[in-house]
């Protein structure tokens, strides 16, 4: 039995990598609207009684009410604009009212610690709330190298997404020009307290 | 005997099962989600005001590649 940390070769435990999917599915629902083809596959999630699983059944129902040119507009109308979209997902703008802040230079400071590079085309600041779900996501599975300890997960967590994201799923929640992307912020929103409640008990 | 971490790693996988987050909860979407782009690539794609890519622009840009 190990009792030298994380090391071991053991599997990700499986509620483990879920944590991680959960992540990733925030990442690849922030960075660009579904397609008619994963609008289909999420019209199959189901959802138990608690407020996740909820959230999870509402968000099968707007896929499967959704029409793929409908949502992607909202897409645009939300986080694009022509001046800008309603809302702004960025670590910076949430905790300092500005892009390109004092809570980008932290996070750059940590991906490189954890050996996370931005992609060669990425002109946009890191600290997008779908390019942060997916770092935890890697930091989870040791996509970028090992894997995160859960201490190490738990600081990220806490430096980088707990002081500001449930805010914005809260935003994504609550704004008129919302749809399919309100049932997208309940569940963001829910996920995280669930997480913080988590690294709580770890900690 | 159980050490500190075997607690804890119990401690929460139930809280996530109790949470809706049990293992399978996603279903096919896992799946869909592992096969798809990298996501912070098309979020710099996404958020770049006024020009767009849109697939139509990208395969414009595919097919006149040398």
């Amino acid at each position: 039995m190990s009792s030298t940390g994380d090391h071991d070769p053991s599997a990700l435990p499986p509620e483990e990598l879920q944590r991680a999917q959960i992540y990733a599915l925030l990442a690849r629902l922030l960075a660009r609207a579904p397609d008619a083809e994963f609008l289909g596959a999420l019209a199959g999630l189901d959802g138990d009684a608690s407020p996740f699983g909820q959230a999870l059944g509402r968000l099968a129902e707007s896929a499967r009410a959704a029409d793929a040119g409908v949502v992607e507009e909202e897409f645009l109308v939300l986080f694009i604009g022509v001046g800008g979209g309603i809302l702004s997902p960025y670590a910076s703008y949430y905790l300092t009212g500005f892009l390109h802040e004092k809570p980008l230079a932290e996070l750059r400071d940590d991906m490189a610690r954890f050996g996370i590079a931005r992609a060669d085309e990425v002109r946009e600041p890191e600290d997008h709330m779908a390019a942060l779900a997916e770092m935890m996501a890697g930091l989870i599975t040791g996509a970028f190298g090992e894997r995160a300890t859960l201490e190490q997960q738990r600081r990220f967590f806490d430096r980088h997404i707990g002081s500001w994201a449930g805010r914005f799923f809260a935003d994504l929640e609550s704004t008129p020009s919302a749809a399919f992307y309100q049932a997208v912020g309940t569940l963001g929103r829910r996920f995280l307290e669930v997480e913080a409640q988590a690294f709580d008990m770890a900690a | 005997m159980t050490d500190k971490k075997d607690k804890s790693t119990l401690a929460r996988r139930d809280l996530f099962r109790a949470a809706g987050m049990g293992v399978g909860a996603l279903g096919a979407v896992a799946v869909g989600v592992a096969a798809g782009a990298e996501p912070a690539e098309a979020a710099a794609t996404a958020t770049s005001q006024g020009y767009r890519e849109t697939d139509h622009v990208r395969k414009v840009y595919e097919l006149s590649r040398f």
